[in-house]
């Protein structure tokens, strides 16, 4: 399998201004992450907020350049790549925003919106540019006459299918989506997750899908990562991960998303307190002061990712407690 | 008796020659100690029942009912007066966005004091010292120091324990939770859930729990009533509706949950989305999106059926339809 996307140690902090004549913080809100990306797959983001995954988004687009780390697209390292480097992997990397009422401009036509990345990277004429369009809204199951119309005059599921369309206009490597359908209803929820796997076998385009829906994650997921405080806790494939979970925090996670079956669930464990403040974290591993299997080693000295059982984890006790 | 008893209820919006009913011919009854859960999309009229119930929709819709009764009073002929006696102390509500249903303007403390002076008439020491259990109550920790804490202060997670310790401070009998955990993640929605629960069993209130999220019903609830365009499409108990759906919006409601695809490539959906103010079709409500779709549903508007333990708006209902072939 190709990898079409690999990010290597990628970091984003902030700087915060802590008040006048103060010394100013830093925020981790993206700690080394690294990961591979497969042409035609899916890696799934996870966590709860704060943890860091829509930086990652934004970071992978380049929206927000990372301040370390390399991020290798076709052989490029577009992170640290010149102005045209970045130019050639904006056509290749496109994003899917959370809030369909957000993110299309409400005083252009849905033409015009779902033209202009063609009309930037490519040298059609317009009544090609016209004809191409037409073809991407029948794909995504938009009639022929919302070419002409404005973004309030579409439901919410309709105008996540127009921003799809958006993002797929110029048929890109890679998307990357960020809580796509967190804003809808679960039956239009479904209609859009169908779409995003019909796209993707129709065009080989490999997704990172940034959830933080559990179940969500497991139906549209070929790897899944699991954030906390700006780091990867758990990294390995769906099945591996949703069938042994390694790390407490995934288990918790796990334990916490309601399901229709609940007599059915079989790992049961409770975490108390919140995400701790990015501007403070707590010494050791991050998840320390939440974890109900914690021991000294666990605030002193901070995991990395490690192999265990066929998937990656981050955490000192990973065999003892499993 | 049961608690609260809502028969036929409708809610209109719109001028009176061209009415809008967000809900329609709506039955619900809830028993003291009871938990309900209505569920339902965007729309379909959950919120604005409740609304209607408790009064606050004053001015805007025209509200229905052949029975709206609470605790043995009549809430359809009940003075304003009387209704501000209830609304608040017998019955509480809690709302979505707990960022937003707090007043950032004054601390935390003085927002629950307030409810116990207007309500109980708590004064001096006494009313300190019964904030403060409260905020115990719902687990906030180091709860004294928190009383002077501003909603800016608190997370999510906090402002909602604080909702709900004002929302508990009079002992309500119902508590009306809508959407409740929609704002928060996973891990602080799984302890709000619980600390709900909780107190809803050591209080002995009735909980309606008004939700889009099917898996949260189905943890907690005794009964569902799964709402579509301002009606019941089908009331049952939990989790038999959930194992044996009988209308077949609830089986696509369920069909829709990732969970149940079980490696499916594609989910299972209705076509199209719930009919708005315009739109709706003369039939059934659910007729231009139902599989199932007979010449008679697209003419002659469901009522209300019992089968087994649920009661049903179709006409042809599922289990029927089993037992037929």
């Amino acid at each position: 399998m190709s990898t079409v996307l690999s990010a290597r140690e990628l970091t984003r902090h902030y700087t915060v201004s802590q008040g006048f004549l103060k010394p100013q913080a830093v925020v981790k809100a993206l700690n080394g992450i690294s990961f591979d990306l497969s042409a035609g797959k899916t890696l799934a983001v996870v966590g709860e907020s704060g943890c860091g995954k829509s930086t990652l988004a934004r970071a992978l687009t380049l929206i927000e350049e990372p301040t370390a780390g390399a991020l290798v697209l076709d052989g490029v390292d577009v992170a640290s790549g010149s102005k045209s480097d970045i130019k050639a992997m904006r056509s290749k990397v496109q994003m899917v925003f959370q809030n369909p009422y957000a993110s299309l401009n409400p005083r252009q036509k849905i033409g015009a919106q779902l033209s202009e990345p063609l009309l930037i990277n490519t040298n059609m004429t317009a009544a090609e540019r016209e004809a191409r369009v037409k073809e991407m809204m029948s794909i995504v199951g938009l009639r022929p006459e919302h070419y002409y119309r404005y973004p309030h005059m579409f439901s919410g599921g309709q105008r996540q299918r127009i921003a799809i369309a958006r993002a797929m206009m110029l048929k890109p490597k890679i998307v990357v989506a960020d809580e796509p359908t967190s804003a809808l209803d679960v039956s239009i929820q479904a209609q859009v997750l169908n779409l995003f796997m019909d796209l993707q076998q129709e065009l080989g385009t490999a997704y990172v899908f940034v959830s933080h829906n559990l179940s969500v994650v497991e139906h549209v997921a070929d790897d899944v990562m699991v954030m906390y405080l700006g780091r990867a806790v758990e990294v390995g494939s769906k099945q591996a991960l949703y069938a042994t979970p390694l790390h407490p925090y995934t288990k918790a996670l796990l334990s916490a998303t309601p399901s229709i079956h609940p007599e059915d669930r079989k790992i049961k464990i409770k975490i108390h307190g919140e995400l701790p403040s990015p501007l403070n974290p707590p010494s050791g591993c991050a998840f320390h002061k939440r974890c109900p299997f914690a021991e000294t080693r666990c605030s002193a000295e901070e995991p990395l990712l490690r192999e265990v059982g066929g998937h990656q984890v981050a955490c000192h006790r990973a065999e003892e407690i499993n | 008796m049961s608690l609260l008893e809502i028969k036929n209820l409708s809610v209109q919006f719109g001028s009176k020659d061209k009415p809008f009913n967000a809900v329609e011919g709506l039955d619900l009854s809830v028993a003291a100690g009871e938990i309900v859960g209505i569920v339902g999309e965007s729309g379909s009229g959950k919120s604005v029942t409740m609304m209607a119930m408790m009064g606050l929709l004053e001015g805007q819709g025209r509200i229905v009912a052949d029975t709206l009764r609470f605790d043995g009073k009549d809430l359809l002929t009940i003075s304003a007066r009387e209704r501000r006696k209830i609304v608040g102390k017998d019955i509480a509500m809690i709302f979505q966005d707990p960022m937003t249903s707090l007043n950032p303007s004054y601390t935390v403390g003085y927002q629950i004091m307030e409810v116990l002076k207007v309500h109980q008439g708590l004064r001096g020491a006494a009313l300190k010292a019964r904030a403060l259990e409260l905020m115990e109550m719902v687990e906030i920790p180091a709860a004294a120091s928190r009383l002077d804490a501003y909603p800016h202060q608190l997370s999510g997670g906090m402002s909602q324990r604080v909702v709900i310790a004002m929302a508990i401070a009079c002992k309500p009998k119902l508590l009306i939770a809508d959407e409740p955990t929609t704002a928060l993640d996973v891990t602080i929605q799984a302890q709000i859930m619980e600390l709900l629960v909780s107190l809803q069993q050591s209080q002995n209130m009735a909980l309606i729990m008004i939700t889009h999220d099917l898996a949260v019903i189905a943890e907690v609830a005794h009964r569902v009533a799964v709402m579509y365009a301002g009606q019941v499409a089908e009331l049952g108990q939990v989790p038999g509706i959930f194992r044996t759906p009988v209308h077949p919006y609830t089986e696509a409601l369920l069909a829709s949950i990732p969970e149940h695809s079980q490696g499916a490539a594609r989910l299972n959906t209705l076509p199209g989305i719930v009919p708005g103010q315009y739109d709706r079709p003369s039939g059934c409500l659910l007729s231009p999106r139902c599989p199932y779709v007979a010449e008679r549903c697209r003419s002659e508007r469901p009522g209300l059926t019992a089968i087994e333990n649920s009661v049903v708006r179709c006409h042809f209902p599922l289990l029927a339809k089993e037992a037929a072939l």
